[in-house]
């Protein structure tokens, strides 16, 4: 056995997190206790600005990210994220500011203040996977997943823009589905892991949101899951809570419980469905836990 | 519109790859964009005609449209391309383009989400999103919208009624201001 090293995170929630995905934050924080990784949030963050600030701004997107990086700067430990979009765009900015010296200084100039690009950015599940190490994680399950089918749905940001989040490969990411047999689960092997749900056009053109989406579910039922794991508050918005909408538009049943990876490496860890805002869900996955027994 | 020489404007194409940094100039239209684009059945111009008509100086047609307004900024397309262009910032050069120059798209929505989500930083430092929502549903007259996952959201703990301001307001609005101070002398594009 490796001696014991002490982890500890600066940690950035995302706007998400302390709004339409509370149960993210709460479950994040109490696996992160039960673990004994130590998570100080970072105080005062602001909005790393998230998909409209890139798509009209640049300059504006990477200052707000740099602005973050600098806050985050200010606690002990690495940087733990734990929405993909806000992973994606921070380690964005962190290469883009590398590798540009022209932006560097614009963004120097916004910000007032020296752009320092030494710390780590981690998603959450780099950290359970690499840090702590599927080995230590494995050995803190007390009720593992057993038989329960998850489809593990990756989207978008988690691995792309290509060389940005450099979390996993590309195309074919396997950290997931590493976590998820480290705590006991099943995985399928399914077509749309990858696939856009349509993300924040959630606001602007819900109708995209249930196109995509419904390939999605449909896509993950026909493999055969009974859930959902997810990483991405969009991702779980579009799944979770237009569910029941796609399920009328296409006249069809779905049923498949949506749960953010904390929730379910939480459950194998024993955590309760209090601690893990279960009862957050809009697809409830209550009957599923109970026929699976493991709640 | 013909394709001749007085509608081929390649300055244009000039610009998209300065604020992009990539290269509109090295696609070979192998289309693999396009095949992997979720958002490409939505679009009346996919992403490889998107730009093959930049390449042509046909960039009008696609800023009066919505194709750049529907890209989900997935970056699938700029994962797969051979020739690695970064396709995904060619459609944030085309959009920072027509944004600016509150060009003549006919997606309006879109922009009204982009526009009430930047808003919403600089006068709350985080996205205050049953704000968001509620105002969105105002300004774009679709007073129903979503109204019946309201109260199921706001039971659910979801939805936040109330929102306080970040401490730090006076940074992020200087940000903002220290930005339209650096384009009004030119420093910033």
């Amino acid at each position: 056995m490796t001696p014991k090293k002490i982890l500890k995170y600066s940690y950035y929630p995302g706007c998400s997190l302390h709004a339409s995905a509370s149960e993210y934050d709460l479950s994040t924080r109490e696996l992160f206790k039960a673990l004994n990784i130590g998570l100080t949030e970072v105080p005062d963050w602001i909005c790393c600005g998230a998909t409209p600030a890139h798509n009209v701004d640049e300059l504006l997107s990477l200052s707000l990210c740099a602005k973050n990086l600098e806050l985050a700067n200010k606690v002990d430990g690495d940087l733990a994220v734990a929405c993909a979009a806000c992973f994606s765009r921070l380690k964005f900015t962190q290469r883009t500011l590398e590798e540009n010296d022209v932006k560097r200084t614009q963004v120097e100039k916004a910000i007032n203040a020296p752009v320092k690009l030494d710390s780590h950015v981690k998603h959450l599940l780099e950290i359970l996977a690499r840090d702590l190490g599927l080995e230590r994680l494995a050995a803190a399950v007390k009720k593992p997943l057993k038989g329960l089918k998850v489809a593990c749905y990756y989207g978008c940001l988690l691995t792309r823009p290509p060389n940005v989040p450099n979390l996993d490969c590309v195309e074919a990411p396997t950290i997931m589905e590493n976590v998820l047999h480290a705590v006991g689960a099943e995985t399928v092997a399914w077509s749309h892991r990858m696939e856009c749900c349509g993300a924040n056009f959630t606001l602007s053109r819900p109708g995209v949101v249930i196109q995509l989406s419904n390939a999605i579910l449909e896509s993950a039922k026909a493999a055969g899951a009974d859930c959902f794991m997810v990483a991405c508050p969009l991702c779980h918005g579009n799944l979770d809570i237009r569910q029941k909408e796609i399920e009328n538009v296409y006249n069809t049943s779905y049923g498949l419980p949506v749960f953010y990876m904390t929730q379910l490496v939480g459950m194998a860890c024993g955590l309760t469905a209090e601690k893990l805002g279960l009862g957050a869900l809009i697809v409830n996955p209550m009957p599923l836990l109970k026929e699976k027994q493991l709640l | 519109m013909l394709l001749s020489a007085e509608t081929m404007d390649i300055d244009f194409v000039r610009k998209v790859e300065a604020l992009s940094g990539t290269s509109v100039r090295r696609c070979f239209q192998c289309g693999k964009c396009s095949a992997g684009c979720p958002m490409a059945t939505f679009m009346e111009h996919p992403p490889n005609r998107v730009v093959r008509l930049l390449q042509l100086g046909q960039w009008q047609r696609i800023l009066a449209g919505r194709s750049i307004w529907y890209c989900a900024s997935c970056e699938t397309c700029s994962s797969r391309c051979p020739n690695k262009v970064h396709l995904a910032s060619i459609m944030d050069a085309l959009r920072k383009l027509s944004w600016d120059a509150e060009g003549p798209s006919k997606e309006s929505y879109v922009q009204l989400a982009n526009k009430l989500f930047l808003q919403n930083i600089r006068t709350y430092g985080r996205q205050y999103e049953m704000r968001l929502a509620a105002v969105f549903n105002v300004k774009s007259g679709q007073f129903l919208k979503d109204l019946m996952l309201g109260p199921k959201l706001i039971t659910k703990g979801k939805l936040k009624m109330f929102h306080k301001k970040n401490k730090n307001m006076s940074e992020i609005e200087q940000i903002f201001s220290r930005i339209e101070e650096m384009r009004r002398n030119g420093e910033a594009p």
